[in-house]
Order: C-alpha cells, then sequence, then structure tokens
C-alpha cells in the first residue's frame, strides 16, 4: 500500500515538474553529507554560497543554525547532518550553503561538499526500497533513488526536509546501501 | 482599437479622488451635526462634491452612483437657491451621509471587482419626499428657481493648482482621417496630460458621451489649452505621435489667451491685452474676477465676451475659488497620490541604504593603523547627515494625522447615540497628531471599538445621568498626543465607569482569582485586566454595537501586534479612560546593540531606564536561583541574558559586566549582559517565518559589519 502511494506521489510531482520547468527537469544539484551523495532537484535551488558568519537564535532546534544575511536578505539555515542526526561535523572552507527555495520560503543548507550537477533520466529513479521495518516511518526526505553510472543519490525532498518531524536518515541510508551493494 | 484604452488607471483614480470627496463631506457635515443649519459654504460644497461625483461617475458609467449624487445635489441645488427657512437639519444630516455611505458602499463594491448594484430605489424616493417636504415647508410664495440645468463646460481631473512658474500652451493635436473614435483617442491625450496639468481645457468639450464628437474631432483638429509647469518638448513627449495622431503642434500662450478659452477662435490677431503683464499680475486680476463671481455663483449662462475681456469665460467658478476659501494662495501645498507599494520599496531601500552606510564606515579595512583619515571623515559625515535626512524625509511622508480615523470615530459616535438616543458630546484633541501609516491601518478597529464600548455602555441613559446628577448630555473625550516615543490615545468618557464588583464576582466564578487571596487585594489595574480576557463580558445584554462576539480581547490582540499596549483606568460613577499607547512606527527604530558572548543583541533605547554597573554586594541570591539586585534601595529581579538564552562565553560575575535596567507597562527588571556596543538606529526586519516564534525576541537586523543582531523584546523578557 505504502509503496503504491509513494509512487503516485512521485508520479503527480513529476507531471507538476515536468509542466512547469522543461529546461531544468531532471537535473539534481548533488552534495556529500557523511558518506552518501544526496540530489536535490535544480529547479529549488537558489544559489551556492560560501559559509558565513550564523547568528545563532536561541532555543530553537540544534539543527537550526541561525540566520545569515545573504546580501540584505535575513534566511535561516539548516545543518543537514544535523537535520538527519548524524554526528555534527566541523564547518571548513568546504563547507557552502546551498540556498533552496520551496514555494518562497527561502533557507539555506549547510552541506559538507558540494558535487555537481547530474542529470538523471525517470527510468533511473527508483522508488527507496521498503525491506522490513515497515513500521517506521521510511523514506521522508528521500523520495527516491537515483542510479548514476555506479553512484547512487539519495533524492531529497526538500518540502520535507525543512518541514517534517524528525527522522534519522541515517539509518535509512545505510539500509539502503546495503541493499543496493 | 477601443481595447487600447484601459479604464484601469481611470478607476483608480475615480475611486481615489470620490473616496477623498466622500471623507472631507463626512467631516464637513458632521463639523455642522448640531448646528441649525448647513452655512452657505457647505451647502456650496456639499452641491459641488455631488456634482462632481455625479459628473465622473456619468463618465465611469457608474448608474446607480450617477443617479443618488443627482437627487442630492438637486435637493442641495433647492437650498442654495431658495434658502428655505424650516429645514429639518438632522434629518438633512442624516440624508447626506446615507447618500455618502451609499456611494462609499459602492466603490467598494467596484474596488473588489464586483458590479455596483445597489438598490437606489428607496434612497431617491426618500430624497424626493425629502425635497418635496422643504419645498413645502418653504414659503409658498417665494419664487421658484430655475430647475437645474448643468450648464457649465466640464472640466475633468484638474487640480487645482497655479503658481507663476506656470506656463500655457495651445494644442492642435490632427488626427489621421479614418482614425475610428477619435474621440477616445483624444480622451487619452487629455488623460494622459491630466498628469502635469494645472489646468487643462479641451474642445470639443463633450468627447465621452458624444460619440459624434469624433467627427468633429477628425475634421477640425483637437484642440486643447493647457496650463503647466513643463516645457513644450514634455508636452509632446506626453501626447506622443503615433499610429492614430498624425501631427501634434504646441505653442506657448500667454495666460490671457488662455483664460479666454476657446472663444477668441484661432486669428492670429488674438487679443494682446498688455504684453509685459507678468504672469503674477494676470493671476491677480483672476482672482479679482473671481473673487468677484462669488457672490453671484453659477450662473446659467455668460454673455459672450468681446476679445479682451478679462472675464474666465469657460472656467467653472467652483474649482479654484474653493481652494481660495481652504488656505490663502501664497503658502498652497500640493499633492500628488503616490502608490503605496513604491512607497514601501523606497522605504526599504532606504533600510538598505542605512545599513549599507554603516558597513562603510564602520568597515574593519579602516582600522589598520596608521591611516590618514581626516578626508573620508570629512566625506563620511556628510554621508551620514544626508542618510539621516533622507531617512526623516522617508519616515515623515509615512507619517499620517490621526483625523481620518477620528473623524471616523466621529461618525461611529454620532450613529450609535443616535440609534441609542443617547445625547452625546464628542470631543476632539489633537487629531493632528502623526502617526506611522502601517500604524494607523492597525488602529483603527481596535479604537473603534473602544469607542462603541464608551458610547453603548460607559454613557449611561439620560434618565440615569440626572438621577445621579450628571449633565443629561454626555460626554466623550477621544484625545491623542505624542509623548516619549509613543502616541497615546485615549478615549474617556464620563459615564457609570467599570464597577469592579462585578468583574470581581465574574472572575471569580470563572476560576480566575486565586481563592486565598481576598478581592481588596487586586489592585483596580488588576482588575479591569480581566475584561481583556477572552470570553470575559460582564455585559449580559447584546446590543446591536457591543457584545456580538468581538470583545476587548481582540482589540488588546490586535494592539499588541504592532507593540501597544492598553491602559484601562475607571473610577465608578465617574466614567472611565482607555489608553491606547502605541508605537509611532515600526520600521526603524533607536536602538542599544550589546554584547553576550559572541553574540549581538539590540534592546529598543526606549525600554531602558538606565543602566547600572553593580558588585558582588548589591546582589541577593534566593536558595531556589532566583537572583535580585538591590539598587537605592530598590529591589530587581535579575535576568542574566546568557543564562537565558543558553549562550556561550558569557560573563558570570556581575562586577564585569552591565546592568540594564528595563521598564514595561510600570514592570521593571534588570538585564545583565557582558557589554555595551553602543547606540545606533536599527532597520527592523522580521526573523524569518520558518524558525518559529521564540519568546523575548522581536525581530532582527544587520549591525554595521553585517552581521545580523536579534532585538529583544522587552515585554517579552519581562514576562
Amino acid at each position: 500500500m505504502e509503496e503504491l502511494s509513494e509512487l503516485k506521489r512521485q508520479v503527480e510531482k513529476d507531471q507538476t515538474t515536468s509542466s512547469k520547468h522543461d529546461a531544468q527537469k531532471g537535473k539534481y544539484m548533488t552534495f556529500k553529507s557523511g558518506h552518501e551523495y544526496f540530489g536535490l532537484e535544480i529547479q529549488y535551488v537558489n544559489e551556492i554560497i560560501q559559509l558565513q558568519t550564523i547568528t545563532a537564535i536561541p532555543e530553537t532546534e540544534d539543527y537550526i543554525k541561525g540566520l545569515i544575511n545573504l546580501r540584505g536578505k535575513v534566511i535561516p539555515v539548516i545543518d543537514v547532518r544535523l537535520r538527519f542526526k548524524q554526528e555534527p561535523f566541523e564547518y571548513n572552507d568546504r563547507t557552502c550553503i546551498i540556498v533552496i527555495n520551496i514555494k518562497s520560503m527561502v533557507v539555506g543548507l549547510i552541506i559538507e561538499k558540494i558535487a555537481e550537477v547530474v542529470e538523471i533520466k525517470e527510468e533511473n529513479i527508483l522508488p527507496p526500497p521498503t525491506l522490513g521495518r515497515v513500521d517506521k516511518a521510511h523514506h521522508k526526505y528521500v523520495y527516491g533513488i537515483g542510479k548514476v553510472g555506479d553512484e547512487v543519490k539519495l533524492l531529497l525532498d526538500p518540502d520535507k526536509l525543512l518541514n517534517d518531524e524528525d527522522l534519522s536518515v541515517v539509518e535509512q541510508a545505510n539500509e539502503m546501501n546495503n541493499d543496493e551493494g | 482599437m477601443a481595447e487600447e484604452f484601459s479604464t484601469d488607471g481611470m478607476l483608480d483614480i475615480y475611486l481615489f479622488e470620490n473616496s477623498q470627496l466622500l471623507e472631507q463631506l463626512q467631516d464637513m457635515v458632521l463639523e455642522q451635526k448640531d448646528e441649525e443649519c448647513f452655512d452657505e459654504d457647505s451647502i456650496n460644497e456639499i452641491f459641488r462634491t455631488m456634482h462632481t461625483i455625479k459628473g465622473s461617475s456619468g463618465i465611469m458609467m457608474f448608474d446607480e452612483i450617477t443617479t443618488v449624487a443627482h437627487k442630492l445635489e438637486d435637493v442641495f441645488y433647492y437650498l442654495r437657491e431658495s434658502h428655505p427657512q424650516n429645514v429639518p437639519h438632522l434629518e438633512l444630516v442624516d440624508h447626506v451621509l446615507e447618500v455618502a455611505d451609499f456611494i462609499s458602499n459602492e466603490m467598494e463594491k467596484i474596488q473588489n471587482g464586483d458590479p455596483a448594484d445597489g438598490e437606489v430605489g428607496e434612497i431617491v424616493a426618500r430624497l424626493d419626499v425629502f425635497l418635496e417636504k422643504i419645498k413645502s415647508n418653504a414659503d409658498a410664495g417665494e419664487e421658484k428657481p430655475p430647475e437645474n440645468k448643468h450648464e457649465e463646460p466640464k472640466q475633468f481631473y484638474i487640480s487645482p493648482v497655479a503658481t507663476s512658474a506656470s506656463r500655457f500652451y495651445k494644442i492642435y493635436i490632427h488626427f489621421f482621417e479614418g482614425t475610428e473614435m477619435a474621440n477616445v483617442h483624444a480622451y487619452k491625450a487629455v488623460y494622459a496630460l491630466k498628469e502635469i496639468a494645472e489646468d487643462l481645457l479641451y474642445s470639443p468639450e463633450d468627447i465621452i458621451s458624444d460619440p459624434s464628437s469624433a467627427e468633429t474631432i477628425i475634421k477640425e483638429g483637437f484642440k486643447i489649452l493647457l496650463q503647466a509647469q513643463c516645457g513644450e518638448e514634455e508636452i509632446r513627449q506626453i501626447i506622443g505621435v503615433g499610429y492614430d495622431i498624425e501631427k501634434v503642434d504646441v505653442f506657448e500662450c500667454k495666460a490671457e489667451e488662455f483664460l479666454q478659452g476657446f472663444d477668441f477662435g484661432e486669428q492670429d490677431d488674438a487679443p494682446v491685452i498688455d504684453l509685459d503683464s507678468s504672469v503674477e499680475e494676470i493671476e491677480a486680476q483672476t482672482q479679482g474676477t473671481e473673487d468677484g463671481e462669488k457672490a453671484e455663483e453659477k450662473k446659467p449662462a455668460k454673455p459672450a465676451i468681446a476679445p479682451g475681456d478679462f472675464v474666465i469665460k469657460s472656467k467653472d467658478p467652483g474649482k479654484q475659488r474653493k481652494l481660495a476659501k481652504d488656505k490663502p494662495k501664497s503658502d498652497k501645498a500640493s499633492y500628488i497620490s503616490v502608490n503605496i507599494g513604491k512607497m514601501d520599496q523606497l522605504m526599504e531601500l532606504i533600510g538598505e541604504l542605512v545599513i549599507s552606510e554603516s558597513v562603510v564606515l564602520q568597515n574593519p579595512d579602516l582600522k589598520v593603523p596608521g591611516l590618514n583619515l581626516d578626508n573620508f571623515n570629512k566625506a563620511a559625515a556628510q554621508l551620514s547627515k544626508i542618510a539621516t535626512d533622507l531617512q526623516n524625509v522617508i519616515m515623515s511622508m509615512r507619517m499620517v494625522p490621526l483625523t481620518n480615523t477620528f473623524q471616523k470615530m466621529n461618525r461611529i459616535v454620532f450613529d450609535v447615540s443616535r440609534k441609542l438616543g443617547k445625547d452625546i458630546d464628542f470631543v476632539m484633541v489633537g487629531e493632528q497628531t502623526e502617526v506611522d501609516r502601517n500604524i494607523i491601518e492597525h488602529i483603527s478597529d481596535p479604537l473603534m471599538h473602544i469607542v462603541r464600548n464608551s458610547v453603548d455602555h460607559g454613557i449611561e441613559s439620560k434618565e440615569e445621568r440626572v438621577e445621579s446628577g450628571k449633565p443629561e448630555k454626555g460626554k466623550v473625550t477621544l484625545s491623542a498626543k505624542t509623548e516619549a516615543g509613543k502616541v497615546w490615545i485615549c478615549v474617556e468618557d464620563d459615564g457609570a465607569g467599570l464597577d469592579r464588583d462585578k468583574i470581581i464576582a465574574k472572575a471569580r466564578k470563572q476560576g480566575l482569582l486565586d481563592d486565598n487571596k481576598p478581592d481588596s487585594e487586586y489592585t483596580d489595574k488588576e482588575v479591569f485586566q480581566f475584561i481583556t480576557l477572552p470570553g470575559f463580558s460582564t455585559n449580559e445584554v447584546v446590543t446591536e454595537y457591543s457584545g456580538r462576539g468581538v470583545g476587548m480581547d481582540v482589540v488588546v490582540q490586535n494592539i499588541q501586534k504592532i507593540g501597544g499596549s492598553l491602559e484601562i483606568e475607571s473610577e465608578k460613577g465617574f466614567g472611565s479612560i482607555m489608553s491606547l499607547k502605541i508605537p509611532l512606527t515600526l520600521a526603524i527604530i533607536d536602538g542599544i546593540v550589546m554584547e553576550i558572548g559572541t553574540s549581538s543583541f539590540v534592546i529598543e533605547t526606549g525600554a531602558i531606564k538606565e543602566f547600572v554597573r553593580v558588585n558582588e554586594e548589591m546582589m541577593i541570591h534566593e536558595p531556589d536561583g532566583e537572583e535580585y539586585v538591590m539598587i537605592r534601595g530598590e529591589c530587581f529581579p535579575v535576568l542574566r541574558l546568557g543564562e537565558w538564552f543558553e549562550l556561550n562565553n558569557y560573563r558570570e560575575s556581575v562586577e564585569e559586566g552591565v546592568m540594564l535596567i528595563l521598564e514595561v507597562d510600570e514592570k521593571k527588571v534588570c538585564l545583565f549582559v557582558d557589554k555595551l556596543i553602543g547606540e545606533q538606529e536599527i532597520v527592523v526586519k522580521p526573523i524569518p517565518s520558518y524558525i518559529k516564534k521564540v519568546k523575548g525576541l522581536s525581530g532582527c537586523t544587520q549591525l554595521g559589519d553585517g552581521s545580523i543582531a536579534l532585538i529583544l523584546d522587552a515585554a517579552g523578557l519581562i514576562e
């Protein structure tokens, strides 16, 4: 049942995207977080900037690192690794911020390393496997797995990334890695 | 072709102008509601307003508005011409207000894109009855005035301004033969010129409603007389030769030629009275003529004028005289209406400018030792001055007097008191007080509610008032003043006041009070605050005006949203005072920047009572961790911001940091911070909505070095 609805959702999503952004269709911005490579549909990505001074906001979730000043606009930034409940990492000069825009909400994602923009054909995107542990609320941020050559990219649903309740993606990713491997 | 002529801009202007007219009308009517009758000026004014509305509504083809305006115009035409006696004044006021309401309503519908479909039959019928009534009341022998025929030449969209810098032009526009609907094209040109025109006449006149004028225009060309301050080139640009216009001829001419209208024809030997007379002189003479005409009012038709005569043939005497009456010619202010979106954009840009200014002036590059910055500092001082001026100007542009809001309240008091049969003296004080436009929008509804409450619940019925020895006429005072960077708006009534016992009883019933605490221990202020809680109403009877669910809680919520507060004072039997305390502006505030650990924070300067350095002996530690500080015999609770927000590297010892005494609503708290950085103008930006609201923070701002500081919300901290 769950797989069915997942597929359905994905198809719907593809339809809406294809109607709007033909030129950007099928292109994904990929980045590394922990050991995995993740992909974000490029239509959501505004720009990639270097790490900036972040003003922390008290009393917020730990993955919300604070606010940055993007040319006079104040935007919140979140740490993707912390969001995935992975170990925190030291920020260095490879660390950058992907500024994404979802439903006119602009948010920066702090990621360890930016990779590349890849094109992933629809037929190379698989729904995430649901082996075992169906009881767990799986596949929240990751809505599909894209195959690029030998590599696998976990495709993120940015909306859920920002808004959904916490879920450990690490587990999920590890699982999938094992399946693929 | 017709599609090219968009009415959107016209519609906006129509709505804007008419809503202003209606507002003025309403103010005037209410001002004189207590008189015996309207004075002559007002009658003329109402007549003219209705006439203008009728005219423009006719053009825009809003028939209902036209009909109603026409009816009321008829009534006032009669009043003006016949000076009838025994006019029931209040009834007349009602009729005028009814018409004004109707038109406002219709205009609102139009604005929302709905059809203006209000039912006019009843109003018209009532006005007819009223007109008959005053006619029959008037002396029978009196000569009937001629029927109102509206013959005066029409002038549309003329801003009544004229200065000595004005120049006068004759413009001839020739359209290509075969241009369809040349009249509409001609109107397009007129409409475009209107932007710059101080006065404007055109021939043929009836281009909108008379399609046959198209032929005349094509045959004879379209003639425009224009008074404006611009050059010939500009006019040409505005009209612009296009696919429809073959040729545009612009001649500069003398004021006197202009004033003669089109009657001088096109002969070259046009009468020139005095080539050397300056425009001012001519204007002065013109004014004299106008004054002369003032007494005569509008004549159905004026005799033909000999060439060279100074009489302004084609000018409607109404327009300029109105201005002359309002204010002397010497200090005329001219206004333009500006799209509010553009104002906001400008405001935003200036905010950015203020920030970039501090980025430049506090640039770390300047801190390199050994730099000679004398010239830089001079230039920087100049820049700062200009930036500050610029900011002041834009702030003052956004400042709007409370007059309109107060007038609205006047209307409400009038309506409510009449319906309830209460006689109320409504006094307004300080309506000129200026407040940021954004804030006005937010206080109108809460204020309306409070005023209604005062009239409905506050003021007792006549009988009760007499019984308790008060004058029969109740008094409601609405006042506004600026004090300490805040605006205070007070609604004061001399009515029954709040019943403390009743409120306490109700609060007990709802379990709001501590059962162990006797009633007498609650201060009046605490007790009165209960009425601002949701679902708390001591009013058993729901009347038309109050008790309909929108309670004081909503009022307080709305006021708090803009950073204001409500204070209630009341004495049973003597009335109550409701005071709104509201910030002057929301966008830019004066703030103190401070540092705690590695983070910067800003707090509004107005919230800070004083800065104190304290030592360890002044501290009082309670076993449960609460801390107090004793300053000059007064004890304040201490809030360590570093601990509160769980920051890093903040200073522990009170002797190393600074205490800020904050005061909000007479509650005081001591805020402990590491160090102060300085005072600075702060452009308030909201915290992105993605981050949920944090108590004690009201926004964020950008500091001189480009970093972001969080703005502390003093009220939130004190809670």
